[in-house]
Protein backbone atom coordinates (compact mmCIF):
# COMPACT_ATOMS: atom_id res chain seq x y z
CA UNK A 1 0.00 0.00 0.00
CA UNK A 2 1.28 3.38 -0.89
CA UNK A 3 0.69 6.21 1.49
CA UNK A 4 -0.50 9.16 -0.51
CA UNK A 5 -0.37 12.55 1.09
CA UNK A 6 -3.67 14.30 0.77
CA UNK A 7 -3.63 17.97 1.67
CA UNK A 8 -6.27 19.39 4.02
CA UNK A 9 -9.39 20.54 2.20
CA UNK A 10 -9.36 23.83 4.05
CA UNK A 11 -6.53 25.22 6.08
CA UNK A 12 -7.12 28.46 7.94
CA UNK A 13 -3.99 29.95 9.46
CA UNK A 14 -3.88 32.74 12.05
CA UNK A 15 -6.86 34.45 10.53
CA UNK A 16 -7.49 37.97 11.74
CA UNK A 17 -10.58 39.87 10.74
CA UNK A 18 -12.09 43.09 12.01
CA UNK A 19 -14.95 45.29 10.96
CA UNK A 20 -13.41 48.72 11.29
CA UNK A 21 -10.75 49.62 13.84
CA UNK A 22 -12.80 48.79 16.93
CA UNK A 23 -14.52 45.54 16.09
CA UNK A 24 -11.99 42.73 16.21
CA UNK A 25 -13.94 39.60 15.36
CA UNK A 26 -11.46 36.86 14.47
CA UNK A 27 -8.25 36.99 16.45
CA UNK A 28 -5.84 34.48 15.03
CA UNK A 29 -8.04 31.56 14.10
CA UNK A 30 -6.56 28.22 13.01
CA UNK A 31 -8.65 25.45 11.52
CA UNK A 32 -7.67 22.48 9.44
CA UNK A 33 -10.41 20.54 7.75
CA UNK A 34 -9.71 17.19 6.11
CA UNK A 35 -11.48 16.04 2.94
CA UNK A 36 -14.81 14.40 3.71
CA UNK A 37 -15.14 16.02 7.11
CA UNK A 38 -18.32 17.64 8.31
CA UNK A 39 -17.39 20.35 10.73
CA UNK A 40 -20.02 21.91 12.96
CA UNK A 41 -19.07 25.26 14.40
CA UNK A 42 -20.77 26.27 17.63
CA UNK A 43 -20.23 29.22 19.91
CA UNK A 44 -21.76 32.23 21.61
CA UNK A 45 -23.57 34.89 19.62
CA UNK A 46 -21.16 37.44 18.23
CA UNK A 47 -18.29 35.01 18.49
CA UNK A 48 -17.51 35.25 14.81
CA UNK A 49 -19.06 32.06 13.39
CA UNK A 50 -20.84 33.79 10.54
CA UNK A 51 -17.79 35.91 9.92
CA UNK A 52 -15.63 32.79 9.63
CA UNK A 53 -17.97 31.24 7.07
CA UNK A 54 -18.25 34.50 5.14
CA UNK A 55 -14.48 34.79 5.02
CA UNK A 56 -14.15 31.23 3.74
CA UNK A 57 -16.81 32.00 1.13
CA UNK A 58 -14.68 34.92 -0.02
CA UNK A 59 -17.27 37.53 0.93
CA UNK A 60 -15.09 39.48 3.34
CA UNK A 61 -11.75 41.21 3.40
CA UNK A 62 -9.32 39.92 5.99
CA UNK A 63 -6.71 41.73 8.09
CA UNK A 64 -4.08 39.02 8.02
CA UNK A 65 -3.63 35.28 7.85
CA UNK A 66 -4.25 32.87 5.03
CA UNK A 67 -6.53 30.15 3.79
CA UNK A 68 -5.62 27.33 1.46
CA UNK A 69 -8.11 25.11 -0.30
CA UNK A 70 -7.15 21.63 -1.40
CA UNK A 71 -3.53 22.60 -0.85
CA UNK A 72 -3.76 25.62 -3.14
CA UNK A 73 -3.47 29.21 -1.91
CA UNK A 74 -6.99 30.67 -1.75
CA UNK A 75 -7.14 33.75 0.45
CA UNK A 76 -4.26 35.81 1.74
CA UNK A 77 -3.45 39.36 2.58
CA UNK A 78 -0.43 40.93 1.06
CA UNK A 79 1.47 44.08 0.38
CA UNK A 80 1.92 47.14 2.48
CA UNK A 81 -1.77 48.03 2.40
CA UNK A 82 -2.72 44.47 3.38
CA UNK A 83 -4.92 43.96 0.37
CA UNK A 84 -7.03 40.80 0.54
CA UNK A 85 -6.25 38.49 -2.35
CA UNK A 86 -8.94 35.98 -3.22
CA UNK A 87 -8.51 33.35 -5.91
CA UNK A 88 -11.94 33.53 -7.55
CA UNK A 89 -11.32 30.29 -9.41
CA UNK A 90 -10.97 28.48 -6.09
CA UNK A 91 -13.94 30.36 -4.69
CA UNK A 92 -16.15 28.78 -7.35
CA UNK A 93 -15.68 25.38 -5.75
CA UNK A 94 -17.33 26.54 -2.54
CA UNK A 95 -21.08 26.91 -2.07
CA UNK A 96 -22.94 28.66 0.71
CA UNK A 97 -26.45 28.80 2.10
CA UNK A 98 -27.35 31.69 4.37
CA UNK A 99 -29.66 32.13 7.31
CA UNK A 100 -31.86 34.56 5.46
CA UNK A 101 -33.28 33.60 2.14
CA UNK A 102 -31.13 34.83 -0.66
CA UNK A 103 -33.00 33.44 -3.64
CA UNK A 104 -33.42 35.88 -6.50
CA UNK A 105 -37.05 36.99 -6.07
CA UNK A 106 -37.56 38.02 -9.70
CA UNK A 107 -36.59 34.59 -11.02
CA UNK A 108 -38.51 31.33 -10.83
CA UNK A 109 -37.09 28.40 -8.90
CA UNK A 110 -35.77 26.82 -12.08
CA UNK A 111 -34.23 30.11 -13.27
CA UNK A 112 -32.60 30.54 -9.86
CA UNK A 113 -30.98 27.15 -10.29
CA UNK A 114 -29.72 27.51 -13.84
CA UNK A 115 -28.52 31.13 -13.72
CA UNK A 116 -25.03 30.42 -12.43
CA UNK A 117 -24.35 27.23 -14.43
CA UNK A 118 -25.37 28.96 -17.66
CA UNK A 119 -23.68 32.30 -16.96
CA UNK A 120 -20.58 31.12 -15.13
CA UNK A 121 -19.76 27.82 -16.76
CA UNK A 122 -21.44 28.43 -20.08
CA UNK A 123 -23.48 25.28 -19.67
CA UNK A 124 -26.17 24.65 -22.30
CA UNK A 125 -29.55 25.73 -21.04
CA UNK A 126 -31.27 22.40 -21.80
CA UNK A 127 -28.61 20.49 -19.92
CA UNK A 128 -28.75 22.81 -16.93
CA UNK A 129 -32.55 22.50 -16.85
CA UNK A 130 -32.30 18.69 -16.89
CA UNK A 131 -29.87 18.74 -13.97
CA UNK A 132 -31.98 21.29 -12.10
CA UNK A 133 -35.12 19.20 -12.52
CA UNK A 134 -33.33 16.12 -11.26
CA UNK A 135 -32.12 18.00 -8.18
CA UNK A 136 -35.55 19.46 -7.49
CA UNK A 137 -37.04 16.00 -7.84
CA UNK A 138 -34.55 14.67 -5.31
CA UNK A 139 -35.41 17.42 -2.84
CA UNK A 140 -39.17 16.97 -3.25
CA UNK A 141 -39.54 20.24 -5.10
CA UNK A 142 -40.35 19.05 -8.62
CA UNK A 143 -43.78 20.70 -8.50
CA UNK A 144 -42.26 24.06 -7.60
CA UNK A 145 -39.93 24.48 -10.56
CA UNK A 146 -41.94 27.32 -12.03
CA UNK A 147 -42.96 28.98 -8.78
CA UNK A 148 -41.41 32.20 -7.59
CA UNK A 149 -39.63 32.39 -4.23
CA UNK A 150 -42.45 34.47 -2.73
CA UNK A 151 -44.79 31.54 -3.33
CA UNK A 152 -42.69 29.11 -1.31
CA UNK A 153 -42.59 28.30 2.40
CA UNK A 154 -39.42 29.08 4.31
CA UNK A 155 -38.38 25.44 4.29
CA UNK A 156 -38.90 25.16 0.55
CA UNK A 157 -36.88 28.33 -0.01
CA UNK A 158 -33.94 26.95 1.92
CA UNK A 159 -34.09 23.67 0.03
CA UNK A 160 -34.09 25.59 -3.23
CA UNK A 161 -31.12 27.60 -1.99
CA UNK A 162 -29.26 24.36 -1.27
CA UNK A 163 -30.14 22.96 -4.68
CA UNK A 164 -28.99 26.20 -6.32
CA UNK A 165 -25.59 25.91 -4.65
CA UNK A 166 -25.30 22.23 -5.59
CA UNK A 167 -25.84 23.05 -9.27
CA UNK A 168 -22.23 24.22 -9.33
CA UNK A 169 -20.87 20.90 -7.97
CA UNK A 170 -19.16 22.49 -4.95
CA UNK A 171 -16.33 20.70 -3.22
CA UNK A 172 -17.31 22.31 0.07
CA UNK A 173 -20.67 23.52 1.33
CA UNK A 174 -21.08 26.19 4.00
CA UNK A 175 -24.32 26.40 5.98
CA UNK A 176 -24.83 29.37 8.27
CA UNK A 177 -27.78 28.76 10.60
CA UNK A 178 -29.93 27.81 7.65
CA UNK A 179 -32.84 26.73 9.82
CA UNK A 180 -32.89 29.43 12.47
CA UNK A 181 -35.24 31.71 10.56
CA UNK A 182 -37.68 28.86 9.98
CA UNK A 183 -40.88 27.94 11.77
CA UNK A 184 -40.11 24.91 13.97
CA UNK A 185 -42.20 22.52 11.89
CA UNK A 186 -40.15 23.34 8.77
CA UNK A 187 -36.73 22.74 10.29
CA UNK A 188 -36.72 18.98 9.78
CA UNK A 189 -37.28 19.03 6.01
CA UNK A 190 -34.24 21.25 5.53
CA UNK A 191 -32.06 19.26 7.92
CA UNK A 192 -33.05 16.07 6.12
CA UNK A 193 -31.74 17.46 2.86
CA UNK A 194 -28.42 18.34 4.47
CA UNK A 195 -28.20 14.90 6.10
CA UNK A 196 -28.84 13.43 2.66
CA UNK A 197 -25.84 15.37 1.36
CA UNK A 198 -23.78 14.19 4.30
CA UNK A 199 -24.62 10.62 3.42
CA UNK A 200 -22.99 11.27 0.05
CA UNK A 201 -19.85 12.51 1.77
CA UNK A 202 -20.20 16.14 0.82
CA UNK A 203 -17.66 18.08 2.88
CA UNK A 204 -19.40 20.80 4.83
CA UNK A 205 -18.98 23.39 7.49
CA UNK A 206 -22.11 24.12 9.45
CA UNK A 207 -23.05 26.74 11.99
CA UNK A 208 -26.08 25.65 13.99
CA UNK A 209 -27.70 26.02 17.39
CA UNK A 210 -29.64 22.79 16.91
CA UNK A 211 -28.13 20.17 19.21
CA UNK A 212 -29.88 17.21 17.60
CA UNK A 213 -28.76 18.29 14.17
CA UNK A 214 -25.21 19.00 15.32
CA UNK A 215 -24.87 15.55 16.82
CA UNK A 216 -26.29 13.84 13.76
CA UNK A 217 -24.36 15.66 11.11
CA UNK A 218 -20.98 16.41 12.63
CA UNK A 219 -17.88 14.35 12.17
CA UNK A 220 -16.14 17.04 14.17
CA UNK A 221 -17.19 19.97 16.31
CA UNK A 222 -15.40 23.23 16.83
CA UNK A 223 -16.28 25.54 19.69
CA UNK A 224 -15.41 29.04 18.71
CA UNK A 225 -15.55 31.98 21.11
CA UNK A 226 -13.95 35.38 21.32
CA UNK A 227 -12.63 35.04 17.79
CA UNK A 228 -10.54 31.92 18.37
CA UNK A 229 -10.98 28.15 18.53
CA UNK A 230 -11.51 27.11 22.13
CA UNK A 231 -12.13 23.42 21.65
CA UNK A 232 -11.97 21.14 18.67
CA UNK A 233 -12.75 17.44 18.56
CA UNK A 234 -15.20 14.66 17.77
CA UNK A 235 -18.87 15.45 18.53
CA UNK A 236 -19.04 13.02 21.46
CA UNK A 237 -16.26 14.91 23.15
CA UNK A 238 -17.11 18.54 22.44
CA UNK A 239 -20.87 18.16 22.79
CA UNK A 240 -20.85 15.32 25.33
CA UNK A 241 -17.95 15.81 27.69
CA UNK A 242 -16.13 18.99 26.81
CA UNK A 243 -12.65 19.46 28.20
CA UNK A 244 -12.73 23.22 28.33
CA UNK A 245 -14.62 25.08 31.01
CA UNK A 246 -15.94 27.64 28.51
CA UNK A 247 -17.29 24.96 26.21
CA UNK A 248 -19.02 23.28 29.12
CA UNK A 249 -20.63 26.56 30.24
CA UNK A 250 -21.81 27.30 26.74
CA UNK A 251 -23.30 23.88 26.16
CA UNK A 252 -25.02 23.89 29.53
CA UNK A 253 -26.46 27.31 28.85
CA UNK A 254 -27.50 26.91 25.24
CA UNK A 255 -28.44 23.28 24.98
CA UNK A 256 -29.62 22.95 28.58
CA UNK A 257 -28.82 19.28 28.62
CA UNK A 258 -25.45 17.67 28.18
CA UNK A 259 -24.91 14.11 27.26
CA UNK B 1 -75.70 82.27 -15.10
CA UNK B 2 -76.57 79.82 -17.80
CA UNK B 3 -74.25 77.02 -18.71
CA UNK B 4 -74.04 75.82 -22.26
CA UNK B 5 -71.68 72.92 -22.65
CA UNK B 6 -72.56 72.48 -26.31
CA UNK B 7 -70.12 75.33 -26.92
CA UNK B 8 -67.32 72.98 -26.09
CA UNK B 9 -68.54 70.43 -28.61
CA UNK B 10 -68.02 72.97 -31.38
CA UNK B 11 -64.33 72.98 -30.61
CA UNK B 12 -63.88 69.26 -30.15
CA UNK B 13 -61.45 68.91 -33.03
CA UNK B 14 -59.21 71.66 -31.70
CA UNK B 15 -59.33 70.12 -28.22
CA UNK B 16 -58.53 66.67 -29.62
CA UNK B 17 -55.53 68.13 -31.41
CA UNK B 18 -54.39 69.79 -28.20
CA UNK B 19 -54.80 66.54 -26.29
CA UNK B 20 -52.79 64.74 -28.93
CA UNK B 21 -49.97 67.29 -28.52
CA UNK B 22 -50.09 66.85 -24.74
CA UNK B 23 -49.94 63.08 -25.07
CA UNK B 24 -47.09 63.16 -27.60
CA UNK B 25 -45.12 65.57 -25.46
CA UNK B 26 -45.71 63.48 -22.34
CA UNK B 27 -44.82 60.18 -23.97
CA UNK B 28 -41.63 61.51 -25.56
CA UNK B 29 -40.53 63.05 -22.28
CA UNK B 30 -41.38 59.88 -20.36
CA UNK B 31 -39.16 57.78 -22.62
CA UNK B 32 -36.27 60.27 -22.77
CA UNK B 33 -36.67 61.29 -19.12
CA UNK B 34 -36.68 57.72 -17.81
CA UNK B 35 -33.60 56.84 -19.85
CA UNK B 36 -31.83 59.95 -18.59
CA UNK B 37 -33.05 59.32 -15.03
CA UNK B 38 -31.73 55.77 -15.14
CA UNK B 39 -28.27 56.95 -16.19
CA UNK B 40 -28.27 59.74 -13.61
CA UNK B 41 -29.45 57.28 -10.95
CA UNK B 42 -26.45 55.08 -11.78
CA UNK B 43 -24.15 58.11 -11.85
CA UNK B 44 -25.22 59.04 -8.35
CA UNK B 45 -23.94 55.71 -7.06
CA UNK B 46 -20.72 56.05 -9.08
CA UNK B 47 -17.32 55.48 -7.51
CA UNK B 48 -16.05 58.76 -8.92
CA UNK B 49 -16.70 61.69 -6.59
CA UNK B 50 -16.82 64.09 -9.53
CA UNK B 51 -19.53 62.11 -11.32
CA UNK B 52 -21.49 61.90 -8.08
CA UNK B 53 -21.17 65.62 -7.43
CA UNK B 54 -22.18 66.70 -10.94
CA UNK B 55 -25.20 64.41 -11.02
CA UNK B 56 -26.28 65.51 -7.53
CA UNK B 57 -26.15 69.19 -8.47
CA UNK B 58 -28.22 68.49 -11.56
CA UNK B 59 -30.86 66.55 -9.66
CA UNK B 60 -31.10 68.96 -6.75
CA UNK B 61 -31.32 71.92 -9.11
CA UNK B 62 -34.20 70.51 -11.11
CA UNK B 63 -35.99 69.25 -8.04
CA UNK B 64 -35.51 72.50 -6.21
CA UNK B 65 -36.75 75.00 -8.78
CA UNK B 66 -40.23 75.54 -10.28
CA UNK B 67 -40.81 73.71 -13.54
CA UNK B 68 -42.13 76.93 -15.02
CA UNK B 69 -38.77 78.65 -14.51
CA UNK B 70 -36.94 75.69 -16.04
CA UNK B 71 -39.24 75.90 -19.01
CA UNK B 72 -38.75 79.65 -19.43
CA UNK B 73 -35.04 79.29 -18.96
CA UNK B 74 -34.73 76.69 -21.70
CA UNK B 75 -37.09 78.66 -23.90
CA UNK B 76 -35.52 82.12 -23.51
CA UNK B 77 -31.98 81.63 -22.24
CA UNK B 78 -30.76 78.48 -23.97
CA UNK B 79 -31.14 79.97 -27.49
CA UNK B 80 -29.12 82.99 -26.36
CA UNK B 81 -26.36 80.82 -24.97
CA UNK B 82 -26.30 78.33 -27.84
CA UNK B 83 -26.97 80.97 -30.47
CA UNK B 84 -29.63 78.84 -32.15
CA UNK B 85 -33.38 79.26 -32.33
CA UNK B 86 -35.22 76.27 -30.89
CA UNK B 87 -38.75 75.45 -32.00
CA UNK B 88 -41.26 75.75 -29.14
CA UNK B 89 -41.99 72.06 -29.09
CA UNK B 90 -38.29 71.19 -28.88
CA UNK B 91 -37.66 73.45 -25.91
CA UNK B 92 -40.73 72.01 -24.21
CA UNK B 93 -39.32 68.52 -24.71
CA UNK B 94 -35.87 69.49 -23.47
CA UNK B 95 -37.23 71.17 -20.36
CA UNK B 96 -39.66 68.43 -19.39
CA UNK B 97 -37.11 65.71 -20.17
CA UNK B 98 -34.54 67.33 -17.91
CA UNK B 99 -37.16 67.69 -15.21
CA UNK B 100 -38.37 64.09 -15.63
CA UNK B 101 -34.77 62.87 -15.63
CA UNK B 102 -34.11 64.50 -12.28
CA UNK B 103 -37.29 63.14 -10.72
CA UNK B 104 -36.93 59.57 -12.02
CA UNK B 105 -33.24 59.41 -11.15
CA UNK B 106 -34.29 59.59 -7.51
CA UNK B 107 -36.74 56.77 -8.13
CA UNK B 108 -34.05 54.61 -9.73
CA UNK B 109 -31.52 55.46 -7.05
CA UNK B 110 -33.89 54.41 -4.28
CA UNK B 111 -34.75 51.16 -6.05
CA UNK B 112 -31.09 50.34 -6.71
CA UNK B 113 -30.44 50.84 -3.01
CA UNK B 114 -33.33 48.59 -2.09
CA UNK B 115 -31.60 45.58 -3.65
CA UNK B 116 -30.04 44.30 -0.47
CA UNK B 117 -26.53 43.30 0.44
CA UNK B 118 -27.77 39.67 0.74
CA UNK B 119 -28.49 39.54 -2.97
CA UNK B 120 -24.92 40.55 -3.70
CA UNK B 121 -23.60 37.95 -1.26
CA UNK B 122 -25.64 35.32 -3.07
CA UNK B 123 -24.22 36.47 -6.40
CA UNK B 124 -20.66 36.16 -5.14
CA UNK B 125 -21.31 32.80 -3.52
CA UNK B 126 -22.57 31.60 -6.92
CA UNK B 127 -19.47 32.97 -8.60
CA UNK B 128 -21.43 35.31 -10.87
CA UNK B 129 -19.13 37.78 -12.64
CA UNK B 130 -19.78 41.45 -11.99
CA UNK B 131 -21.47 41.95 -15.36
CA UNK B 132 -23.95 39.14 -14.70
CA UNK B 133 -24.59 40.40 -11.16
CA UNK B 134 -25.63 43.74 -12.60
CA UNK B 135 -27.58 42.61 -15.67
CA UNK B 136 -29.28 39.50 -14.30
CA UNK B 137 -29.82 40.29 -10.63
CA UNK B 138 -29.49 43.92 -9.62
CA UNK B 139 -30.96 45.80 -12.57
CA UNK B 140 -34.04 43.62 -13.09
CA UNK B 141 -34.95 43.88 -9.41
CA UNK B 142 -34.24 47.60 -9.29
CA UNK B 143 -36.35 48.27 -12.38
CA UNK B 144 -39.22 46.12 -11.08
CA UNK B 145 -39.16 47.96 -7.78
CA UNK B 146 -39.02 51.30 -9.56
CA UNK B 147 -42.10 50.69 -11.71
CA UNK B 148 -44.83 51.87 -9.29
CA UNK B 149 -43.03 55.13 -8.47
CA UNK B 150 -42.15 55.62 -12.13
CA UNK B 151 -45.82 55.35 -13.01
CA UNK B 152 -46.64 58.06 -10.46
CA UNK B 153 -43.83 60.14 -11.93
CA UNK B 154 -45.45 59.73 -15.36
CA UNK B 155 -48.86 60.80 -14.09
CA UNK B 156 -47.27 63.89 -12.53
CA UNK B 157 -45.49 64.68 -15.75
CA UNK B 158 -48.73 64.39 -17.70
CA UNK B 159 -50.27 67.02 -15.42
CA UNK B 160 -47.16 69.24 -15.23
CA UNK B 161 -47.00 69.25 -19.02
CA UNK B 162 -49.85 71.81 -19.00
CA UNK B 163 -47.17 74.36 -18.11
CA UNK B 164 -45.81 74.28 -21.67
CA UNK B 165 -48.83 76.31 -22.73
CA UNK B 166 -47.00 79.23 -21.12
CA UNK B 167 -44.38 79.16 -23.86
CA UNK B 168 -46.94 78.89 -26.62
CA UNK B 169 -47.01 75.16 -27.30
CA UNK B 170 -50.50 74.29 -28.52
CA UNK B 171 -51.24 71.56 -26.00
CA UNK B 172 -54.59 70.77 -24.42
CA UNK B 173 -54.20 73.52 -21.83
CA UNK B 174 -53.18 76.13 -24.41
CA UNK B 175 -56.10 75.33 -26.71
CA UNK B 176 -58.53 75.24 -23.81
CA UNK B 177 -57.37 78.61 -22.60
CA UNK B 178 -57.69 80.12 -26.08
CA UNK B 179 -61.20 78.78 -26.59
CA UNK B 180 -62.14 79.99 -23.14
CA UNK B 181 -60.84 83.49 -23.89
CA UNK B 182 -62.38 83.73 -27.32
CA UNK B 183 -65.81 82.44 -26.33
CA UNK B 184 -65.86 84.08 -22.92
CA UNK B 185 -67.13 80.77 -21.58
CA UNK B 186 -64.42 79.87 -19.06
CA UNK B 187 -66.64 77.77 -16.82
CA UNK B 188 -67.74 75.33 -19.49
CA UNK B 189 -64.46 75.15 -21.36
CA UNK B 190 -62.05 74.98 -18.44
CA UNK B 191 -64.24 72.47 -16.62
CA UNK B 192 -64.23 70.18 -19.61
CA UNK B 193 -60.47 70.56 -20.05
CA UNK B 194 -59.95 69.72 -16.39
CA UNK B 195 -62.20 66.70 -16.80
CA UNK B 196 -60.17 65.47 -19.78
CA UNK B 197 -56.96 65.66 -17.73
CA UNK B 198 -58.71 63.91 -14.87
CA UNK B 199 -60.20 61.12 -16.97
CA UNK B 200 -56.73 60.19 -18.15
CA UNK B 201 -54.76 60.77 -14.96
CA UNK B 202 -57.16 59.21 -12.47
CA UNK B 203 -57.26 55.62 -13.82
CA UNK B 204 -53.48 55.76 -14.25
CA UNK B 205 -53.04 56.79 -10.63
CA UNK B 206 -55.31 53.94 -9.57
CA UNK B 207 -53.38 51.51 -11.71
CA UNK B 208 -50.23 52.51 -9.87
CA UNK B 209 -51.42 51.12 -6.55
CA UNK B 210 -52.58 47.94 -8.25
CA UNK B 211 -49.24 47.41 -9.96
CA UNK B 212 -47.45 48.28 -6.75
CA UNK B 213 -49.27 45.62 -4.76
CA UNK B 214 -48.54 43.01 -7.41
CA UNK B 215 -44.85 43.81 -7.65
CA UNK B 216 -44.37 43.96 -3.92
CA UNK B 217 -46.13 40.62 -3.54
CA UNK B 218 -43.81 39.14 -6.13
CA UNK B 219 -40.60 40.59 -4.73
CA UNK B 220 -41.34 39.83 -1.10
CA UNK B 221 -38.72 37.14 -0.78
N1 LIG C 1 -20.77 43.94 8.59
C1 LIG C 1 -20.43 44.13 9.88
N2 LIG C 1 -20.05 45.34 10.31
C2 LIG C 1 -19.70 45.54 11.60
N3 LIG C 1 -19.73 44.59 12.53
C3 LIG C 1 -20.10 43.37 12.18
C4 LIG C 1 -20.50 43.08 10.84
N4 LIG C 1 -20.83 41.77 10.77
C5 LIG C 1 -20.66 41.28 12.01
N5 LIG C 1 -20.23 42.23 12.86
C6 LIG C 1 -19.90 42.05 14.28
O1 LIG C 1 -18.94 41.06 14.38
C7 LIG C 1 -19.18 40.23 15.50
C8 LIG C 1 -19.24 38.79 15.07
O2 LIG C 1 -20.37 38.60 14.27
P1 LIG C 1 -20.80 37.21 13.65
O3 LIG C 1 -22.04 37.46 12.88
O4 LIG C 1 -19.67 36.61 12.93
O5 LIG C 1 -21.11 36.35 14.94
P2 LIG C 1 -21.84 34.95 15.06
O6 LIG C 1 -20.94 34.08 15.85
O7 LIG C 1 -22.28 34.47 13.74
O8 LIG C 1 -23.11 35.31 15.95
P3 LIG C 1 -24.59 34.73 15.87
O9 LIG C 1 -24.60 33.43 16.62
O10 LIG C 1 -25.40 35.78 16.59
O11 LIG C 1 -24.95 34.57 14.46
C9 LIG C 1 -20.45 40.73 16.15
O12 LIG C 1 -20.10 41.52 17.26
C10 LIG C 1 -21.09 41.56 15.08
O13 LIG C 1 -21.79 42.62 15.65
MG1 LIG D 1 -24.15 34.21 12.76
Amino acid sequence: MTMSFSPPLVKVESLHKSYGPNIQVLKGLDIEMKPGERVVVIGPSGGGKSTLLRVIMGLEKIDSGSITFGGKPYISSAGRDKKTIIDTEVRRSIGMVFQHYTLFPHLSVLQNLILAPCKVRGEKKEIAIKRAQALLERFGLAAKANSYPAQLSGGQKQRVAIARALMLDPKLMLFDEVTSALDPELVAEVEQVILQLAAQNMPMMIVTHDMWFARNIASRVIFCAGGAVVEDGPPEQVLGSPKEERTRDFIDRVFHIRQ
Amino acid sequence: MELDFSIVARFQNALALGLWTTIQLTLICIVLGCALGFLIGLARTSRSAVVRAVSSVYVEFFRGTPVLIQLFWIFFCLPLILGVELPNFASGIIALTLYMGAITSETFRASLKSVGREQLDACIALGLPRRVQVTSVILPQAVLRAIPTLLSNCVSLFKESALVSAVGIADLMFIGQNISNNTARPVEVLTIVALIYFIIAFPLARAVSLVERRILAKLAI
